[in-house]
Order: structure tokens, then C-alpha cells, then sequence
């Protein structure tokens, strides 16, 4: 089976502890609003022109999404397990929605663990509960996203449906996996006190972090041609 | 940092200190040196005599340590006329031609006094003295002709009489500051401590400040600081384990001592404002092996972390047994986006400079000229950064050679050519700078040669050579190199897209009318990426370089070693090629140092760190770092500190020589190059020293614009 990714990037500072590489699956079936990565959201390779580096020419065109085997995954990413066994840290499966491509994770994940590799996953929870549980046990550490928690606003800002991510929220609260809840602080959507207090109750007992709003969310969509959905809702980009 | 510090600090920062700043002419002077046939030594003498005399004792309110620069002209010695004709008459100089670019010993000039160096100079004229009057008294009465030397010594004893005089000016002026300063509330003299040594770690700041800016007074340039935490460690320690001082009392005497070293720095010498050679030296192991990293270093790292300037630049020894948590107090400093500390590697810079002949204890002992250039204190007058092969230029002429030559015979070109060529062009270059240098000579300074390591006892001044007298070679643009010849390999012999003749031409227009072949040269393997297509040829590069000059000795018995430094030349020798085939467009910068060529797309710093310590960079000891830049998010998270100190880490341990890390955003630089007023504490990493951004020229703010930003 072959798993589709958008990025590999090396040296990620914010997934993880320790020198991490985080591969981003390309595919997610939300569409949030403020996602700032909009080319992991459609599970086809896209086309997509390259930002301009350092103010020089624009960039050209470049394909996004490249599909990989496990084999091949493991053996790029085993290439850096030096320095993730000399500072604790390893790889860390990200998107798009990393578990919408369960099968090629599970089959990725112990090439890395045979090679002691330290793995965690950063997941929206907006997958079947069999490939959430099937998954779930077998990383280190989970970053569990926490975005919206009434129904009518999630499906509003998200299109999906709560109730998915709510069900394996309460498996992985049970299932004894070392996590974290993390809420992506949108102004305008879900960052006024009476939201924070709701997810800080929400989160009791557990650990949980925000994330700050990212004010270049929406750089990437002119690249592929898209508008930013955020653009024009005043309130939800001040 | 107490409020006296921030005090001082702040207004050194603003140049209060400029109030008190006079303009010299010293055009009769030089006119005076040129009709009496002044001696090249007399005229550095007298130079420092009458800048020493020119200047005012001034005080900035509220400092403790004192002597500050008022007159802004340093004397010239000679006129260029004067320097021309020497060489025209076959005398090469290394840039101004006195001595720059080095380390004294102020350890033991700290610790002796310079009346003690008085006492030697007299000891030592008296006996060449006595020996040109013919005859010696020898202790037992016999063997007096033998010891007599022919014609006696005159040179000795031009030098040691006016190291003499050098000495008295500088004291002189330290006796005028006393003299002024008395009048002053809790004003501590300076003048005992300087002449008979000094008693304590205040005294031994106060006669380093004196020392160290009497350097600059007669002359020299680029001058470090060396090893401070080993030489001044002895008073620390006795003031702090005494109870005469407490850790923070000795953090403001160090604060006070750094801020010092901004205090004159806009009147140094230098391609840019900010290269001003004055590099500090911590960590690493003592002259007998044993780990030197101590309470001092630690207070220096924090030091300079509180104070956030320029000056001093600091270097950081390290080796595969250094704790995590010593790389961690120099990322702090990098995450202040300070540009140091500068990394250093005992485990490869030791043992290849034993390979060049240093001896084991000073090899334990070395410091880093103004960048990088690996030198010993007090006994190194290596002029290590005397030239550079362009390693763009180099493959640019090999390519040409070739297209000529396939004009001229036919037959089929192998990609093996391409690689003798300019395997042959580097050494034809390397050859040429041997030959230029076949002759060099140094001005002197008698000063300087005072707290240098024997020259009283040799009766000569440095400039005739010290211990070391080696000669460094930089290696421009090696990552274009590289990445160029993967370019040829892949474009002209395995896709075969052009021929290499067509490839020549395309060169010279910009690749106009061949965007598919633009797009190629972009997209061929790159260094930076841990990928073996790159990486082996700069092994092979490095492996002929680090060899090209094995055997060569210049005229004061020294070699020539190879490094991966550019110094300014990144700039300078890209001017001199047109697009390179690695799709580099003319007048696009080449990298600076040993990183990845400006904007091209890497996997990001581990790959990096990968692919730059793949090579031996024991062959290649003149120095010259891996210099990477990490946006400075990076820092954002708690932990960012502890990541990126891993990654220095794995540099070290994977064999890495040297490397500098700056912490940049492009969106501020570029907002600095348009408000360059909100800007002005904002410190960038240029080539081998940190510097303001906003005093920079163009198009140094532009190269470090489009380095490769490394995102976590």
C-alpha cells in the first residue's frame, strides 16, 4: 500500500520533543476554514506554483503529493534516527489528517519502532472510530485536536461532524496513550472567554495547549488558485 | 544587569562617547617620516608615540573601567607611493601590511606589569650593547671572541629601544589618565596596576582595556582578545573565593569590560562596520589537556546575553565529550539572534593543526583570528587570511579550457575531464598564490611584540616572525562549485541537454533562450540535502584542496593552509564570473562560508549539517564554518533552545571543523532595509562576525536576504 504526502519536513519544532522530522499525509475530509495548509486538504496530487524565496523571481510550478511505500517512507526518515536517538526526539505523522491513510501508517509505523524511532501523530479525530483505535495504541504520543465543540458551529467552520471526533476523543481519554488536547485559537471563531472556559472544562484533568491563530493561515491559497475562506470575515481575521 | 551598566550601555550604544572625539592631521608627521628617511621601525614608534600623546584622558559618567579612544586618525606610516615602489620591487604585504589580525599574550602582560618588560628590554639591550662594543664580559673570563656576533646587532637593538620608548608613551598616558582621573569620586588608578601587574580581576580588565586599545593606537587591526576565560580566571577566582568579589559584582566588572569593547569600534578598521576582529575565545581544554570550560566562561556567555551587542565576538570550543548543557548557554545567545557563539571543534581543529606542524600545547591553545582563522596567542603571526581561491572562477576557466580545447580536437568529452580540468585549475591557482607571496614583509610593532610571546628575549619584533608564521588560503564559493559540477554532470553527460560548448555560451547570456535548460541546472542535486550526488564531489573537493599546497613554504619558513572561509570574497569573486552552471544568475552572490548556495532549496538543517560534515574538515584547519540560518521562530517554543543545540551537537560529533548560526526573519530584515531607524539593535551573523544590520551596505544586507531561511 502506498501512502500519498505532501511535505517531509525535517527539523520541525513544534510537533514534538526532541529533533523531529513530521510527514505530512496529503488528504483531509474537514475543510476548516483557517486550515493553513490547504494543499493537505484534497487526496489528489495538485499542482501548485512555489511561493517567491528570499524576494528573488517568483517560482515556478511544482507537483504536490508524492506517493511513497512504507519501505521507502522508513528508509528516507531512518536517515535522520541518528540525531533523533541523540536528542530524544523522532517522527511525527501530520497533514492533511494523517489517520485518513490508516492502513499505510500502520504498515509505516513499525519499520520506524523496529529502529527505536519515537512516533506521534497530530490528528483532527475525524476518522472512522475502527481506523482511530486500530491506530491510536500504536503511537508514543498523540496530539489530539480540539477545534470546535457545538455541533452547528463545527459543521459551520469545519463541515464535519462533531460527534465522530467526540467518540474517539472518549476512546483515547480511555485508551491509556500518552496525549494532548490542542486548540487552534481562531479570533472570531472560537477564542472569546465563554469558548476558552468550554474548552478548558472540556480538557479537565488532562493536558492540554492553544494555538495561536496563524496570522499568514491564508498565504498558501493563492498558490493553488484558491481564495482563502477566512478572507472578507472581518471578524474572524482581526 | 545593575542600572550603572544599563546606564553605560544605553549611551554606548548611542555613541555619547563620540562627544569627545577630535579630528588629527598627521600629514606632517608622514611628511617629516618620508624627508628624514624615518626607519619603518622608528616610524611605528614614533606613530604611537604621537597618537599616545595626541590623545585626552576622558570619562564617561559613571564608568569604572577607563581609556577611550578622542583622537578619531590612527597615524599613517607610510605614503602609497612608498608602498608601491616596494611592490614593485617584489615585496608583497597582506592588505595593510602591519601586523593585524592576531592575538598577543596578555595573560602574562596582565600579570607581569610592563615594568617588567622594561626590565628585560634593559637587560637584553645591555647585552647586545655590550657586544658591539666588541666585547662581552663573559662570567668566566674566557671565550670572548666566539661570543661576539659579527657587526653586532643592530636590528636587534634599533627593535629594542624603541620598544622601549612604545612602552614609556603607553604608560605615560595611563600616568596623564591618574593624573586627571584623581580629581574624580572613587576614581581607581590604572598606571600601578599596568606597570607592575595586576592584583585583581578588576585590575586585570583595566590593563587589558589599556593594552588592547594601545594595539589599535599603533596600528594593528582585527586585534582579538583570545582566550579570556583562561587568562583572566586567576583573579577571578582569588577575588570570588576570597569574598573580595561576588558573582554578580564580577558580571559587572565583565559587563562594563564588553561594553568597552563598542566603546571605539566605529573607528576601527574594517570592510564593514562591525568587522573589527575582536573575537573572544572560551571553553575548550587547557595547554595540558585537561577540560578549560570554567565559572568565567559561563559569566562571559551570560554577559554578552544581558548586554546584546556586537563586541566582543564569541567563539566557543567544544568536542565530542562537551555536556548538552554547554551548547545550551551558547544557543541562548543565538536565540537573541546575536549571531554567536561561533563553534569550534578541538576534536578535528588539534590534531590538524599538529598535522601542520603546531605543536601539541599550542595546538591545545589556539584561538580564532578576526573570523575564524584557527591562530595561536601571543606566538602566531600567521597571516591567515592572505588571499582565496575562487572555486567558481575556477570551475568557470576549467569549463572554458575545455570548450576551447573540444574546438580544437575532436573526440569525445568524458564528465572525468571536466574534473581533471578543474582539479588542474585549482591547483594552477593555489600555485599562482604561492608565487605571489614568495616574498612578504610585515611593518613592525614594537609594541605589540612587548606582550607577545619572546620577542624581547629574540631582540626582534613579530613582524620578523614568531613561532608560526604560516600563510592562510580561503576557499570561496565551494558549495556552487559543487553544486555546478553536479549541474554539468547531470545536464551535460547523463541527460545530455546540452553540450558543454553550448552550456559556455549560456553562461554568458543568462541562459537567454533556454529556460528548460535554466529550470535543469535549478533542479540538479544540490548540497544541503544529504544527497551523495552533491556530497561526494564536495568530498573530492575538499580532499584536493586540503592537499593542494602540501610541500609549499613561503620565505619566513611557514606553510600555506587551505580553509572553507570566504571572508568578504563572496561578494568579490562573484563579480567575477558570469552565471555559473548550477543555474546562478550573474551578479547573484555566491554563498559566504561553508554553507549551501544563496535559495536553493534544502530539506532543511539536519540534512545540512549531513551533507557539510561529509568531507575530512581536518585538511581544510584555516577555518571557515558552516554558517546556516534558522528563522527565529524556532525559538518560539520553550524547547527550541534545547533542538537547536542538539543540532550543533550532531555537528560536532559527526566531525564538523567550525560553525555560526544565524537567527534571522526576512520579513524584518527586509522592513530594516525600508526603516532602518526601528531597527537598530537588530545583530546579523555576515561572514565571520556579527554586525548591526542597518549599517551594512546593500548588497551584504541583500546576500544574507537570500540565504536559505531554515523553518521548524
Amino acid at each position: 500500500m502506498k501512502g500519498r504526502i505532501f511535505e517531509i519536513r525535517e527539523f520541525t519544532l513544534h510537533d514534538g520533543p526532541g529533533v523531529r522530522t513530521t510527514v505530512f499525509m496529503k488528504g483531509c475530509p474537514l475543510r476548516c476554514a483557517w486550515c493553513h495548509n490547504p494543499e493537505g486538504q484534497s487526496f489528489e496530487t495538485e499542482t501548485m506554483r512555489s511561493a517567491a524565496p528570499g524576494g528573488s523571481a517568483p517560482g515556478a510550478d511544482r507537483t504536490v503529493g508524492r506517493d511513497w511505500t512504507p519501505e521507502d517512507l522508513a528508509s528516507e526518515l531512518l536517515k535522520n534516527a541518528d540525531i533523533m536517538a541523540q536528542s530524544g526526539g523522532g517522527v511525527t505523522f501530520s497533514g492533511g489528517e494523517p489517520l485518513a491513510q490508516c492502513g499505510f501508517i500502520l504498515e509505516t509505523l513499525p519499520l520506524l519502532k523496529a529502529k527505536g524511532v519515537d512516533v506521534a501523530v497530530e490528528t483532527s479525530g475525524y476518522v472512522p472510530l475502527e481506523s482511530y483505535r486500530a491506530a491510536i495504541p500504536q503511537f508514543d504520543f498523540v496530539y489530539q485536536d480540539v477545534k470546535l465543540l457545538d455541533a452547528a458551529e463545527f459543521r459551520r467552520w469545519t463541515c464535519g461532524d462533531v460527534s465522530v471526533v467526540l467518540d474517539n476523543i472518549a476512546y483515547l481519554r480511555e485508551s491509556g496513550v500518552r496525549f494532548v488536547f490542542r486548540v487552534p485559537l481562531v479570533p472570531g471563531v472560537n477564542d472569546s472567554p465563554s469558548d476558552r472556559a468550554a474548552f478548558v472544562e472540556f480538557a479537565r484533568g488532562c493536558r492540554m495547549e492553544f494555538l495561536p491563530y496563524n496570522p499568514a493561515a491564508g498565504a498558501k491559497y493563492p498558490l493553488l488558485g484558491r481564495k482563502f475562506p477566512l478572507d472578507g470575515i472581518p471578524d474572524a481575521i482581526r | 544587569m545593575t542600572e550603572r551598566i544599563k546606564s553605560l550601555l544605553e549611551r554606548t550604544f548611542d555613541k555619547e562617547q563620540a562627544k569627545f572625539r577630535r579630528d588629527v592631521d598627521w600629514k606632517p608627521l608622514l611628511e617629516r617620516f618620508v624627508a628624514e628617511g624615518v626607519s619603518d621601525m622608528a616610524r611605528a614608534r614614533i606613530g604611537l608615540e604621537e597618537m599616545l600623546k595626541a590623545e585626552t584622558p576622558a570619562f564617561m559618567d559613571g564608568e569604572r573601567l577607563v581609556f577611550l579612544r578622542t583622537v578619531k586618525q590612527i597615524p599613517d606610516l607610510h605614503t602609497e607611493e612608498e608602498m608601491d615602489a616596494r611592490r614593485a620591487a617584489g615585496t608583497a604585504f597582506g592588505e595593510k601590511g602591519v601586523v593585524f589580525n592576531m592575538t598577543a599574550d596578555f595573560g602574562p602582560a596582565i600579570r607581569d606589569g610592563l615594568e617588567t618588560r622594561l626590565l628585560e628590554i634593559d637587560a637584553r639591550l645591555a647585552e647586545l650593547k655590550s657586544r658591539q662594543d666588541g666585547g662581552f664580559p663573559a662570567q668566566d673570563g674566557s671565550d670572548r671572541e666566539s661570543r661576539r656576533p659579527a657587526g653586532g646587532d643592530a636590528e636587534g637593538i634599533e627593535f629594542l629601544e624603541n620598544a622601549m620608548l612604545s612602552v614609556k608613551a603607553v604608560i605615560d598616558l595611563a600616568e596623564r589618565y591618574d593624573a586627571a582621573g584623581a580629581a574624580r569620586p572613587s576614581y581607581q588608578a590604572v598606571a600601578p596596576a599596568l606597570r607592575k601587574g595586576a592584583r585583581n580581576f578588576h585590575e586585570a580588565l583595566q590593563t587589558l582595556r589599556i593594552l588592547h586599545y594601545a594595539m589599535w593606537c599603533e596600528g594593528e587591526y582585527h586585534c582579538g582578545l583570545g582566550r579570556i576565560d583562561q587568562y583572566l580566571h586567576p583573579y577571578y577566582k582569588a577575588d570570588v573565593e576570597s569574598g573580595r568579589l561576588s558573582e554578580d559584582g564580577a558580571l559587572e566588572e565583565l559587563e562594563e569590560f564588553f561594553i568597552a569593547c563598542n566603546r571605539d569600534s566605529d573607528l576601527y578598521i574594517g570592510i564593514q562596520q562591525g568587522d573589527n576582529g575582536q573575537s573572544v575565545m572560551l571553553g575548550g581544554v587547557t595547554r595540558d589537556g585537561k577540560p578549560a570550560f570554567n565559572d568565567l566562561s559561563r559569566l562571559c556567555l551570560k554577559a554578552c546575553g544581558e548586554l546584546k551587542l556586537v563586541d566582543p565576538k564569541i567563539n566557543l570550543r567544544v568536542d565530542k565529550s562537551t555536556p548538552l548543557e554547554i551548547y545550551e548557554l551558547g544557543t541562548e545567545l543565538t536565540a537573541k539572534g546575536l549571531g554567536f557563539p561561533q563553534y569550534a571543534n578541538d576534536d578535528v581543529v588539534i590534531p590538524a593543526l599538529q598535522r601542520w606542524g603546531y605543536e601539541l600545547e599550542d595546538a591545545r591553545d589556539y584561538s580564532v583570528a578576526a573570523c575564524w582563522e584557527f591562530l595561536i596567542p601571543g606566538c602566531g603571526m600567521d597571516i591567515n587570511n592572505i588571499d582565496a581561491v575562487s572555486f567558481v572562477g575556477a570551475l568557470d576557466r576549467a569549463l572554458r579550457n575545455l570548450a576551447q580545447r573540444r574546438r580544437d580536437a575532436e573526440g569525445g568529452l568524458r564528465y572525468e575531464d571536466v574534473e581533471k580540468e578543474f582539479f588542474a585549475e585549482i591547483q594552477r591557482r593555489a600555485d599562482a598564490l604561492v608565487e605571489k607571496y614568495a616574498h612578504v614583509e610585515i611593518l613592525p610593532g614594537p609594541f605589540v611584540s612587548v606582550i607577545s610571546t619572546d620577542c624581547i628575549k629574540k631582540a626582534r619584533d613579530i613582524s620578523k616572525g614568531a613561532k608560526y608564521n604560516n600563510f592562510g588560503i580561503h576557499g570561496t564559493g565551494i558549495a556552487v562549485a559543487v553544486d555546478s559540477l553536479a549541474s554539468v554532470r547531470e545536464l551535460v553527460f547523463e541527460k545530455k541537454l546540452v553540450t558543454l560548448e553550448e552550456l559556455v555560451k549560456l553562461l554568458d547570456t543568462d541562459f537567454a533562450g533556454r529556460p528548460d535548460v535554466l529550470a535543469a541546472a535549478k533542479s540538479a542535486p544540490k548540497m544541503g540535502n544529504a544527497d551523495a550526488r552533491a556530497d561526494d564531489l564536495a568530498k573530492w573537493i575538499i580532499g584536493f584542496w586540503g592537499h593542494a599546497f602540501d610541500g609549499k613554504r613561503n620565505d619566513r619558513g611557514g606553510i600555506f593552509r587551505p580553509g572553507t572561509g570566504s571572508a568578504m570574497y563572496y561578494i568579490w569573486h562573484a563579480r567575477e564570473v558570469p552565471a555559473s552552471p548550477d543555474g546562478r544568475l550573474k551578479g547573484e552572490p555566491l554563498s559566504a562560508n561553508w554553507a549551501p548556495s544563496l535559495d536553493v532549496p534544502v530539506k532543511g538543517p539536519v540534512s545540512v549539517v549531513r551533507s557539510f560534515t561529509e568531507p575530512d574538515l581536518g585538511l581544510v584547519c584555516n577555518g571557515g564554518p558552516l554558517t546556516i540560518e534558522i528563522h527565529d521562530s524556532a525559538f518560539a517554543m520553550a524547547d527550541g533552545v534545547e533542538k537547536v543545540a542538539h543540532l550543533v551537537k550532531f555537528f560536532i560529533e559527526r566531525g564538523g571543523h567550525q560553525m555560526q548560526i544565524n537567527t534571522i526573519n526576512r520579513e524584518t530584515l527586509k522592513d530594516a532595509q525600508k526603516h532602518p531607524e526601528r531597527h537598530r539593535h537588530l545583530i546579523v551573523r555576515v561572514w565571520g562576525w556579527s554586525g548591526y544590520f542597518v549599517e551594512l551596505d546593500k548588497e551584504y544586507q541583500d546576500q544574507i536576504i537570500k540565504r536559505v531561511e531554515l523553518k521548524g
